[in-house]
C-alpha cells in the first residue's frame, strides 16, 4: 500500500509540475460536482417550497441554484473526463521514458531473455497507460464515494428515517461489485481467446505472413478461426455480463422497494405537516441520481483494481533495475592499450533457471593482439563466453581479467566504449541506413566519411548504391522505408561494428552466416585486416565465433568448446596435428563430406 | 444520413430480435426523465392538495407510479448492458473477420505491402484494446443512442411546454449550439488522430526495438541506451504535443459551454419560479418543467456519443477504402490465352521481368526457366540476385512486369486462376508463418481445403523427421506452439523449420505437384540438412522440387542447377556439367572448394563441428 501511495504522490507531483492548471482544475471540478449534486437537490426543494408558500425570494434563489447546478453538472462531467485523459498523457510522457530508460539501462540482458522476466517486463511496458491512469482512477473512485455520501446525507436532512436507506443503497453497491467482479474474471479468463484472434488478425493482414497464407489458400480459414476465437471469448464475457445484470437488478429492486417505502414515509410526514412538497421532490431527485453515482463508485473502483497488474509490473521493473544498478560497483577505466590481454580464471556460468553449466571451469589466457576463434556446437557455450566478455552476464565463479583488472571492477559503460561487436542476432534499428551504421560510434553519428569507410569494410557499398536514397534511405517498410534481406541487415550490423576506431575488444559472432561465398570472402579479408590493424594500434583482441572454418584457420588461437568446457586450444596447425583430437576428427569428416 | 442508415443496418444485421429489444430499452431509458417529471408533478400536486389532513391515500397512486418508473429504469439499465455488449461484439467480430478475409485474400501481395494499405488496416482494425480507437459496434450503438436521445429530448420538450411553450426554444437552442461546438471539437481530435497514425507506428516500433534482446545487445555495446530513449521520447512528444493543443482548446471550449448553458437555464428557471409564485402555473407543472428542462442539457450530447460514432465510422470507411485499394485493377492488359497442351513442364518462365513497385531496378530481367515434374531443381545465386523474388512470382504473389509465366500444361497463370494454381503448389518461405495454434494445425493449415487426416499427418511427419520434436511436445499434436497459449511451448528456429517442412510435405501428400523451398535448412545442422535433402529427393518422384540455397555442397546433388545472375538464368545443368562449363557457378564453387582445401568450408554447421 505504501508503495502505491508513494507512486501516486509522485505522479501527482509530475502532474502538478507539468500541468498545474489542469491538476488543480480536476480536483476543483470534482469538489464542485459534489457540491452541484447536492445543490440540485437542495435548491429544487427551495424552489418548490418557495412556490408553495408564495415566497418569491426563496423560489428565485432556488431556481438560480438549480440552473447553476445543472449547468455545471452538464459541463463538468465531460470536462472531468477530458482532464483525466490529459493528465494521464502528461504522466505518460514522464513515466514512459523512465520505464524504457530502465529497460535499456540495466547492464545485463536477463530481463530481455528470461521468459519469467519477460512476462513482467511486457506487463510494465504494455500497461504504461493504465499505470498513468491509476492515480486518477483512484481519485475518481474516492470522488464518487464522497458524492454518494453527500447524497445520502441530504436524504437524512429530509427525514432521519431516510438514513435507513443507507443499507438499501449499500446492497446494490455490493451486488454491483459482485457482478463487476464476475465480468473482470471473465475478461481475464478469456484473454487468451482474444489474444489468439488478435494474432490471427495480424497474420492475416500483414504482407510478410500474407505470402504463406495466400499460397496455402488459408485466408478464409484464418478469418474463420479468428472469428471463432472472438466469438468464444465474447460469448463467455456476455454470459458473465448477464450474471452481473442479475446481481445488479436484484440489488436495485431491493433498493427501489426500500426507497418507495421511504418516500411513503416522507409523504406521510407531509400529510402530517412534518415534511414539505419540496422534501418529496428532493428525495425523488436524489434517488433518481443514485444509481449513476453508485455505478461511478463501482466502475472507478474496478478500474483502480484493474491497474494493479500494471503497478506491480512497474514496481518489479523499478526494483529490478535498482538491484542491478546496486550490483554494479566497478569504477576502473579500461587501459588505453592492452599489454597482457584477457585471462579466464576458472570461469563458470549457469543460466538462471537451468541446471546445466553453460560454461564449466574455463581457464585460458588470450594475449594482447590475438585473433581468437571460438568453435563448438550449438549450446557449447561460444556465445555465452562472448557475452561474459562484454558483461551481459557475470561469471558465477571465477573471474575474467583485462590486463590484470577484474572485468567486474571495470566501469561497464567505459569498458563498452572500448568494444565493438557484430552479433548473430544483431539489432535491426529502423533508422536511416547512415544512422544504422553511424550508431556504432555515437559521437560520430553524422560523420559521413567514417560511415562510408565502415560501409566499405562491410562490403556494403554496392548495397548502398542500390538503395533509393543511398545512405539516407529509411529502413523498415512500415516506416515508409525499404525492407532489407537477412544478409543485407547483416551488412548493416557489420558496418556498425567497423565504426569505432580504438576498440580493445572486437567481437564477430557468426558475422557472415547469411551471406554468399564471395561476399563472405571479401568481408572476411577486410575484417582480418582490420583486426590486425587494431592489434597493432591498441593490442586489441578480436574474437570470432563461427562454425565456418574459413574464419577459423587464420586465427592465432582456436578455442574448441564442448558442453561448456574448453576441450582444446591452439593454432589450426597444432590442433589438426593432434591424433584423435576433436578438431582433427572434425576436419577429417568435413574433408570427406565435401569431396564426395 | 447514409452513415446513419449504415450504422443502423449494422445493428439490425447483428440480430433483429436483440436490436429491437435494445432499441426499445434505450428509448424507454430516454423517456424516464420525462416520465419521472410527470409522475413527480402528479405527486407534488397530490401532496400539496393533502395539506395536513393526515390522509395519504390520494398520493399512493403517483407513489406507486414513481416506484414503477424507478424499477423500469433499473431493469432497463441491467438488461441493456449485456445485450449491448453482445451486439457490439457481434458487429466487431464480424467486422474484424471481414478485414482479415479481405486482406488475406487479395491475389497478390504488392498492394498489401503499400504503406497506404497498412495505414488503412490500422484504421480499420477496430481492436477493442486500442484506447484511441472506437469500433463499428460501439458506433452503431452510439447511433442508436443519438436517435433515442432525439426522442427523449422531444418528450422532455413536451413536458416543459406544459408549463410554457417559450421555455422550449429558450433551452433547446443553446443546448443545440453547445452540442454543435462540442461536435467540432471532437471532429478536430479525430482528424488529428488520423494524421498521427504514422507517428504512432514509429513509437510502437521503437518501443519494441528497445525491449528486444537483439537490439538490446547493440544498445549496450555501443552505449546507445540514453540516445534511444531520448529518441523515443521525442517521437512521443511529437505525438502528444498536438493532442495537448487540441485538448486544451477543447477545455477552453468547455468554459464557453458553461457560458452558453447557464444563462438560459438561469433565465428560464427564475422565470418558472417567479411565475409559479405569481400563480401563473401550478407547482406541479413547474416541478415537471424544472426537472425535464434540466435533463435536456444532459441528453443533448455529452460529446462522447458523437466521438464514438465518428471514430467507429472511421473504421468502416477505412475498410471501404482498403477494399477499393486491394481490388484495384492492376491495369495489365489481358493477354490472349496461350495453351500448349503438349508441354510437359510444370512451370515455364518466358522472358520474365520484374521491378518492385516504387523502384527502378529490374530484379528479374528476361528470365527464362522451365521447371519439370519429377525433377529436383536447385537455384543458386548471390545475395540479392532475385531468388526469393522468383519464388514469389512463381506463387503468383507478384505479377511479372514483363513476360509471362506458363503453368500447369502451358496456360497463363491468370487463365488457370491463381487460386487453382496455388492448390497445386506448396512453398516454404524463408520467413514462414508460425501460427500460435496446435502443432497439428500448423501442419494442416498448409492445406486448409483438405479435411485433416491423422494418417496423412503422421506420414508427413515421418517424411520430415518431425518425430523427435513431437515426442518432446507435452500434448503431442495438440500442443499449441506458443508459450502464450495454455499448455503451449516455444520451439527453436530449427524445430520450427521441421514443422514447416512437415507442412510442405503434408501438402505434397494431399495433392500438391510442386514443392518450393527457400533456404529451408538455414537453422538446421548439416547432418539434419543432409537427411532433409535426401527426403526431398525421394519426394520428387511424385512432384517437382525447387530448392534455393547458397550452400553449394548440398546443392550439387540436385538433378539440375540453375544460376541466377543479373536477373536472368545464366547457367543451367548438373553439377558436373556446370563445373565443366567453367563459368560463374564453377567459380563460386571454386571459391568454396579452394577455401575448403585451405580449411575453409562454407557449409559447416554447428552440429557437425563436434
Amino acid at each position: 500500500m505504501r508503495r502505491y501511495l508513494d507512486l501516486w504522490a509522485e505522479m501527482l507531483r509530475i502532474c502538478w509540475r507539468r500541468a498545474p492548471g489542469a491538476t488543480a482544475a480536476l480536483f476543483g471540478l470534482c469538489a464542485l460536482s459534489i457540491a452541484a449534486a447536492a445543490g440540485i437537490a437542495l435548491s429544487l426543494r427551495a424552489v418548490i417550497d418557495g412556490s408553495v408558500h408564495g415566497a418569491l425570494g426563496t423560489a428565485v434563489v432556488g431556481a438560480c441554484g438549480v440552473a447553476l447546478s445543472h449547468g455545471a453538472t452538464a459541463v463538468f462531467q465531460a470536462t472531468i473526463v477530458d482532464l483525466f485523459l490529459l493528465l494521464a498523457d502528461e504522466t505518460d510522457l514522464e513515466l514512459r521514458p523512465r520505464i524504457y530508460g530502465w529497460i535499456a539501462g540495466i547492464e545485463g540482458l536477463d530481463h530481455l531473455e528470461r521468459t519469467d522476466f519477460l512476462d513482467r517486463l511486457e506487463g510494465a511496458r504494455n500497461n504504461t497507460w493504465q499505470l498513468c491512469t491509476s492515480l486518477w482512477d483512484t481519485v475518481l473512485a474516492v470522488h464518487a464515494a464522497l458524492k454518494l455520501g453527500a447524497t445520502l446525507l441530504i436524504l437524512g436532512t429530509v427525514s432521519p428515517w431516510l438514513l435507513f436507506l443507507l443499507p438499501f443503497a449499500a446492497l446494490p453497491l455490493w451486488f454491483d461489485h459482485r457482478g463487476k467482479q464476475a465480468v473482470v474474471e471473465a475478461e481475464t479468463g478469456t484473454a487468451e481467446a482474444f489474444r489468439l484472434q488478435r494474432h490471427l488478425f495480424q497474420l492475416g493482414t500483414r504482407a510478410d505472413s500474407g505470402k504463406d497464407i495466400r499460397v496455402a489458400g488459408a485466408g478464409e480459414e484464418i478469418a474463420r478461426r479468428q472469428a471463432a476465437a472472438w466469438d468464444e471469448g465474447a460469448h463467455l464475457r456476455y454470459r458473465a455480463r448477464v450474471r452481473a445484470a442479475w446481481w445488479k437488478f436484484c440489488g436495485w429492486v431491493v433498493f427501489a422497494c426500500g426507497f418507495v417505502g421511504g418516500l411513503a414515509l416522507v409523504v406521510y410526514g407531509a400529510a402530517h405537516g412534518h415534511a414539505t412538497a419540496g422534501d418529496v421532490v428532493m428525495a425523488v431527485t436524489v434517488a433518481s441520481g443514485l444509481r449513476q453515482t453508485v455505478q461511478a463508485v463501482v466502475g472507478s473502483t474496478a478500474n483502480t483494481l484493474g491497474t494493479r497488474t500494471a503497478l506491480e509490473s512497474y514496481f518489479w521493473l523499478r526494483d529490478y533495475a535498482a538491484a542491478e544498478t546496486a550490483r554494479t560497483t566497478g569504477t576502473a577505466f579500461a587501459p588505453a592499450r592492452l599489454d597482457k590481454g584477457l585471462a579466464f580464471d576458472h570461469v563458470s556460468y549457469r543460466y538462471p533457471g537451468t541446471d546445466r553449466l553453460a560454461l564449466d571451469d574455463v581457464s585460458i589466457h588470450i594475449p594482447a593482439g590475438t585473433v581468437v576463434a571460438i568453435v563448438g556446437e550449438y549450446g557449447s557455450g561460444k556465445t555465452t563466453l562472448v557475452k561474459l566478455l562484454v558483461k551481459f552476464y557475470r561469471p558465477d565463479t571465477g573471474r575474467i581479467t583485462l590486463d590484470g583488472t577484474d572485468l567486474a571492477d571495470l566501469d561497464t559503460a567505459n569498458w563498452r566504449t572500448r568494444i565493438s561487436a557484430a552479433f548473430q542476432d544483431f539489432g535491426r534499428l529502423e533508422t536511416t541506413f547512415a544512422e544504422g551504421v553511424g550508431l556504432g560510434d555515437l559521437p560520430h553519428l553524422n560523420d559521413r566519411e567514417r560511415i562510408t569507410r565502415a560501409v566499405r569494410d562491410a562490403d556494403a557499398s554496392t548495397l548502398v548504391e542500390r538503395l533509393p536514397e543511398g545512405l539516407d534511405t529509411q529502413l523498415g517498410r512500415e516506416l515508409g522505408g525499404v525492407d532489407l534481406s537477412e544478409g543485407q541487415w547483416q551488412r548493416v550490423a557489420l558496418a556498425r561494428s567497423a565504426m569505432r576506431d580504438d576498440p580493445l575488444l572486437f567481437v564477430l559472432d557468426e558475422p557472415t552466416a547469411s551471406l554468399d561465398a564471395p561476399s563472405e570472402h571479401a568481408i572476411f579479408e577486410r575484417q582480418m585486416a582490420r583486426a590486425r590493424r587494431l592489434a597493432e594500434q591498441t593490442g586489441a583482441i578480436t574474437v570470432i565465433v563461427s562454425h565456418r572454418f574459413s574464419t577459423v584457420t587464420g586465427a592465432d588461437l582456436i578455442l574448441v568448446l564442448d558442453g561448456g568446457r574448453l576441450v582444446e586450444s591452439g593454432t589450426h596447425a597444432e590442433l589438426s596435428a593432434v591424433e584423435g583430437g576433436r578438431y582433427a576428427d572434425l576436419y577429417g569428416i568435413q574433408e570427406a563430406a565435401y569431396n564426395t | 444520413m447514409g452513415d446513419t442508415l449504415r450504422l443502423l443496418r449494422l445493428l439490425w444485421s447483428a440480430g433483429k430480435g436483440t436490436a429491437v429489444v435494445i432499441a426499445v430499452i434505450r428509448l424507454a431509458e430516454r423517456l424516464i426523465p420525462a416520465a419521472t417529471a410527470t409522475v413527480l408533478a402528479l405527486l407534488v400536486s397530490r401532496v400539496t392538495a393533502l395539506g395536513s389532513t393526515g390522509e395519504i391515500g390520494a398520493a399512493l397512486l403517483p407513489l406507486a407510479g414513481f416506484g414503477v418508473v424507478l424499477l423500469v429504469g433499473h431493469a432497463a439499465e441491467a438488461v441493456t448492458e449485456p445485450l449491448s455488449y453482445l451486439v457490439q461484439q457481434r458487429i466487431d467480430g464480424a467486422h474484424r473477420a471481414k478485414v482479415t478475409r479481405l486482406t488475406a485474400s487479395s491475389p497478390t501481395i504488392d498492394l498489401l505491402e503499400q504503406p497506404e494499405a497498412q495505414r488503412l488496416i490500422r484504421q480499420a482494425k477496430a481492436d477493442p484494446d486500442e484506447f484511441s480507437q472506437r469500433t463499428p459496434g460501439q458506433a452503431a450503438l452510439a447511433q442508436l443512442d443519438q436517435v433515442a436521445d432525439a426522442v427523449g429530448v422531444a418528450a422532455a420538450c413536451v413536458v416543459v411546454a406544459q408549463f410554457a411553450w417559450w421555455l422550449v426554444p429558450l433551452l433547446l437552442i443553446p443546448a443545440f449550439l453547445n452540442a454543435r461546438l462540442r461536435y467540432r471539437g471532437r471532429m478536430e481530435f479525430i482528424q488529428l488522430w488520423r494524421s498521427q497514425l504514422d507517428v504512432m507506428v514509429r513509437v510502437e516500433r521503437w518501443e519494441e526495438t528497445l525491449a528486444s534482446a537483439g537490439v538490446g545487445k547493440d544498445l549496450r555495446v555501443f552505449g546507445l541506451g540514453d540516445w534511444a530513449v531520448r529518441r523515443l521520447h521525442q517521437q512521443h512528444v511529437a505525438r502528444t504535443e498536438p493532442q495537448f493543443a487540441v485538448w486544451k482548446r477543447n477545455l477552453r471550449g468547455q468554459l464557453r459551454s458553461l457560458l452558453l448553458v447557464v444563462p438560459p437555464l438561469l433565465i428560464g428557471f427564475t422565470a418558472v419560479a417567479a411565475l409559479t409564485v405569481d400563480g401563473h402555473g401550478s407547482v406541479a407543472t413547474a416541478t415537471a418543467a424544472l426537472t425535464a428542462g434540466a435533463s435536456l442539457f444532459m441528453m443533448i450530447d455529452l460529446g462522447y456519443t458523437v466521438l464514438t460514432r465518428l471514430s467507429g465510422l472511421e473504421a468502416l470507411k477505412a475498410y471501404d477504402e482498403l477494399a477499393e485499394l486491394l481490388t484495384k485493377d492492376t491495369g495489365r492488359p489481358a493477354s490472349p490465352p496461350v495453351t500448349d497442351p503438349g508441354s510437359s513442364s510444370l512451370v515455364r518462365f518466358e522472358e520474365v521481368g520484374f521491378t518492385y513497385p516504387g523502384t527502378t531496378r529490374a530484379v528479374l530481367d528476361g528470365l527464362d526457366l522451365e521447371i519439370r515434374p519429377g525433377e529436383l531443381l536447385a537455384i543458386v545465386g548471390l545475395n540479392g540476385a532475385g531468388k526469393s523474388t522468383l519464388i514469389k512470382l512463381l506463387a503468383g504473389l507478384y505479377e511479372p512486369t514483363s513476360g509471362r509465366i506458363l503453368v500447369g500444361g502451358g496456360r497463363e497463370m491468370s487463365e488457370l486462376g491463381v487460386q487453382a494454381w496455388r492448390e497445386r503448389i506448396s512453398v516454404v518461405f524463408q520467413d514462414f508463418v508460425k501460427y500460435e495454434l496446435s502443432a497439428a494445425d500448423n501442419v494442416t493449415l498448409g492445406r486448409p481445403g483438405v479435411v485433416p487426416d491423422k494418417a496423412v499427418l503422421e506420414a508427413a511427419a515421418r517424411d520430415a523427421g518431425l518425430g523427435p520434436v513431437l515426442d518432446r511436445l507435452p500434448d503431442g499434436w495438440q500442443t499449441p506452439l506458443a508459450r502464450s497459449r495454455t499448455g503451449g511451448v516455444d520451439l527453436s528456429g530449427g524445430q520450427w523449420q521441421q514443422v514447416v517442412l512437415t507442412r510442405a510435405l503434408y501438402a505434397l501428400r494431399t495433392g500438391a505437384e510442386l514443392l518450393v523451398l527457400d533456404e529451408p535448412t538455414a537453422h538446421l545442422d548439416v547432418r539434419t540438412e543432409f537427411e532433409v535433402f535426401q527426403r526431398l529427393a525421394e519426394q520428387r518422384a511424385e512432384a517437382g522440387v525447387v530448392l534455393i540455397s547458397h550452400r553449394l555442397s548440398t546443392v550439387r546433388q540436385a538433378d539440375r542447377i540453375v544460376l541466377l545472375d543479373g536477373g536472368r538464368i545464366t547457367e543451367s545443368g548438373t553439377h558436373d556439367e556446370l563445373i565443366a562449363l567453367d563459368g560463374s557457378y564453377a567459380k563460386l564453387f571454386a571459391i568454396q572448394a579452394e577455401r575448403f582445401q585451405q580449411g575453409y568450408q562454407d557449409a559447416i554447421e554447428e552440429g557437425e563441428l563436434l
